[in-house]
């Protein structure tokens, strides 16, 4: 029997086929096809047998990486915007209140997104990459719930073209065009990146207060510690993610479950992860031993640095994007490692920046060809030469 | 006593394959034609020597090499030429000859042990050139046809084949230990160092030619390969030009000089899925589907999975070619194929069950997927058997840097093919820097 899906391709194959009417929407057609249909061709060339790992494969592992986080998000989303009413909403109600703030916002990603795809793919008759399923679910998850649907659409827009498409598409960006998304919202729309943003549903109350942990600093020589508790931000709510932030960051133990999945399944490459994980605990263990920090996220120790704000999200999902990290794996560890140094530089030497981790991923893609270079040229003189 | 040296390797091909042949032998019947291919000669500019409807001895030259005429292509069998093959731009892809009932031989003189240390390296590199054997030493890296006016700064004895299901050595070698061993006497007047390598697990029936191996290399595919082998023992530079044979041709090379006729009988596997085939033994250029049998349509007939040829069922085996795989096609288009769990989906990566199961496995002929552009993944440079970095090759070759392809390592290249084997985004990797290199080769020659 054929399957009925089978059907309906075979039906419309012509009309998108080069001399068909919707000949432009050829990727498009084909993305659909393929994604119901694995294509599996013949080898013309040698070798004749090859690995059953394919880049859709690639990426939708990335994406069920992203799930924990997603569906802890959106669960939290309705949670806070609960609390910030003052009443404790079940499970089932926080999650379809969060789902209605969140999930819009993931379809204006995606369907922005898919919108110059597929324009590109259109223009550029190449099939559409498997990569925008990542993008298009990263960024939603940076952002604040309360974000409005056009910024949504204007940092998509961003982040693909100038981000991606610009240098030559998927495999020849520079940066990660999702955190590329969030730096263009971040420095364009600031009011609605900062400040009392983070909960979905607080405008309709007053004297709320809803900051994220890293813009809490103890004052009167209070300690650091005792301050994040007092405002709802133990080291225990940080860790499971009750607090409020950007969509996907809060929940450090649901990020790590992904980061687990992608180190196992080696989607993901462990050097960077744990690198970066390195490189905050030892740079925030310095700072720690810092004589009159008190009171400040200088003093705040590994454990809160790790669990508060967005560095697991970043390091386990964003600098782990292949492309925009470097090759090589010594050039991953010191890429990695740099990352965690410099978030907690930004955090804690930087007043203008609450958060730190974006911003080090992306000045450590800047610098992901020259980590490479320096691999490659040490590489080579260990080689015996043969030219 | 020899001493035996041991390579080890830490990457290359983990996944163990079904269709390994059966160590029993079997003397295949006489064909009815036979054929010389130009296909598997490396970079040859063949010139004919012969037309349609001449009649030829066994050891007649039908073509040689116009780059140096004086290496010759011979005959494996006595008849008449049947027809003569061109592919596109005229370029020789077979000589056909129809057999008759027995063969008449060309005579060449002897060489016995005891000449071998009188004649001139250069004399006894002539005689070869005219019997149709020299091609069988060949040179890194572009893999040539072996120059005889350099003196090789080592020679590499390859007892295992290109495939991974290539003829074993023992069954090769059987009963003809005392020619191996005349070979590599030869061997020694063009070079004072021969290097003897043979898999680990080829050694148990290769007792009796065991005081002559040197090198033992595991058996990770492609350890055994010339190529691999010389990137793990070179300490300098000049070792780089060296030259290799593989032990069945060694033996022949011996037989040809011992009786001065063209030895005419190979060894060659024939592999499929689940099979266990015995090795054959046949007329060298026996047409392939004499060998094959009967197997599924659209499967692929190659000369070696992972670097081979693919091979036309109307075809003849190559002087270089002894074995045939035959890879099934896939069952079809199977729906969400991209999240399935995959139990049995071989793999070298960590996305499917079947990583997390230890068994052989059976691979199809089909691409599973389509190309994509490179993502940095450095799944190529983590199977490769030379530390080479393909994807960096690669983006170097495509924007015509040859210089910093060069550089990375290019030449050390062993053409194993592992590259585009894991390649997620199904990138030709192999066959990219397979152009590369041979361009490269093209430009030095002159």
């Amino acid at each position: 029997m054929i399957n009925p899906i089978k059907k309906i391709f075979a039906l419309l194959e012509y009309d998108f086929s080069k001399a068909g009417k919707f000949a432009k929407l050829g990727p498009l057609f084909d993305a659909t096809k393929t994604f119901f249909f694995l294509p599996s061709s013949r080898n013309k060339l040698g070798p004749f047998i090859r690995d059953h790992l394919d880049l859709k494969r690639y990426m939708s592992f990335v994406i069920i990486s992203l799930l924990p986080v997603l569906f802890f998000g959106i669960y939290n989303t309705g949670y806070q915007s609960g609390l910030a009413r003052g009443e404790t909403l079940d499970f089932w109600t926080s999650f379809l209140s969060g789902a209605w703030v969140v999930m819009p916002i993931i379809i204006v990603s995606y369907g922005v997104g898919f919108f110059w795809e597929i324009l590109f793919a259109a223009i550029r008759r190449h099939p559409i990459s498997e990569g925008f399923l990542v993008t298009g679910l990263l960024f939603p998850l940076t952002l604040p719930p309360t974000i409005p649907l056009w910024q949504v659409a204007m940092g998509i827009s961003f982040g693909v073209v100038i981000g991606k498409e610009i240098f030559g598409g998927t495999g020849r960006n520079i940066l990660n065009p999702a955190l590329t998304a969030r730096a263009f919202v971040f420095f364009s729309y600031p009011v609605t990146m900062s400040g009392n943003v983070w909960v979905a549903g607080a405008d309709a109350v007053d004297g709320i207060t809803s900051a994220t942990a890293l813009a809490v600093n103890a004052e009167g020589g209070s300690s650091l510690f005792s301050t994040l508790s007092n405002q709802g931000f133990s080291l225990s709510n940080l860790f499971f993610g009750f607090v409020p932030g950007s969509i996907g960051e809060t929940s450090a133990l649901c990020c790590l479950i992904g980061a687990v999945f992608l180190m196992v399944t080696r989607i993901g490459n462990f050097r960077i992860i744990l690198g970066g994980i390195a490189g905050l605990v030892i740079t925030a263990i310095l700072f720690y031993f810092l004589p009159g920090t008190r009171g400040t996220w200088a003093d705040a120790g590994p454990l809160y640095h790790l669990c508060a704000g967005g560095f697991l999200f970043g390091i386990s999902f964003m600098a782990t994007d292949p492309v925009s990290a470097p090759g090589t794996d010594p050039g991953r560890w010191i890429f990695g490692f740099l990352i965690g140094f410099l978030t907690v530089i930004l955090r804690v030497a930087n007043p203008a920046f609450a958060e730190g981790v974006m911003l080090a991923i992306l000045f450590m893609n800047v610098f992901a060809p020259l980590l490479d270079h320096l691999v490659m040229k040490h590489r080579i003189s260990k080689r015996i030469p043969n030219v | 006593m020899n001493h035996m040296e041991k390579i080890s390797l830490s990457k290359g091909f983990t996944l163990k394959l079904s269709g390994m042949p059966d160590n029993s032998v079997i003397r295949l019947p006489r064909p009815a034609t036979v054929g010389v291919s130009a296909l598997d000669i490396p970079h040859i500019r063949a010139k004919l020597l012969v037309k349609e409807k001449d009649r030829v001895n066994t050891g007649t030259p039908l073509f040689c090499d116009k780059r140096d005429t004086s290496i010759q292509y011979v005959s494996p069998g006595t008849g008449t030429v049947k027809k003569i093959l061109f592919g596109r731009r005229r370029r020789l892809l077979e000589v056909v000859i129809t057999l008759e009932g027995m063969d008449d031989f060309v005579q060449f003189d002897p060489v016995s042990s005891k000449d071998l240390s009188q004649i001139p390296s250069q004399k006894l590199a002539d005689q070869l050139k005219q019997g149709g054997l020299w091609q069988a030493l060949r040179q890194l890296p572009a893999r040539d046809t072996a120059d005889s006016a350099a003196a090789p700064p080592l020679i590499i004895v390859c007892l295992n084949g290109n495939d991974i299901f290539s003829p074993h050595p023992g069954l090769v070698l059987q009963d003809k230990i005392r020619q191996f061993e005349f070979g590599l006497s030869v061997l020694k007047r063009f070079s004072d160092r021969v290097v003897v390598a043979a898999r680990k697990n080829s050694l148990a029936l290769l007792a009796p030619a065991k005081h002559l191996i040197t090198l033992q290399v595991p058996d990770i595919f492609p350890a055994w390969d010339p190529g691999t082998i010389l990137y793990h023992i070179k300490k300098e530079a000049k070792e780089n030009a060296a030259w290799y044979i593989g032990a069945e041709w060694l033996v022949r090379m011996a037989q040809f000089l011992e009786t001065g006729r063209y030895p005419i009988d190979t060894m060659v596997t024939v592999t499929r899925g689940n099979d266990k085939k015995p090795h054959m033994i046949t007329r060298q250029g026996s047409p392939v589907h004499l060998l094959a049998g009967n197997y599924p349509p659209g499967s692929l007939i190659t000369t070696g999975q992972l670097n081979g040829r693919i091979k036309d069922p109307d075809a003849h085996l190559g002087f270089f070619e002894n074995t045939l795989n035959i890879i099934p096609d896939a069952p079809g288009d199977e729906m969400f194929g991209f999240i399935r769990p995959g139990l049995n989906k071989p793999t070298v990566s960590k996305a499917f069950l079947s990583s997390l199961v230890d068994r052989k496995v059976l691979m199809d002929c089909t691409m599973h997927g389509e190309e994509r552009a490179c993502i940095n993944c450095s799944y190529c440079e983590k199977i490769c058997p030379v530390d080479l970095m393909p994807s960096f090759i690669m983006k170097a070759l495509v924007s015509d840097d040859i210089e910093e392809a060069l550089e990375l390592g290019l030449l050390d290249c062993c053409r194993c093919g592992l590259c585009s084997f894991t390649c997620p985004s199904k990138i030709e990797l192999a066959r990219i820097l397979s152009l590369g290199m041979d361009a490269h080769h093209k430009d030095t020659q002159g």
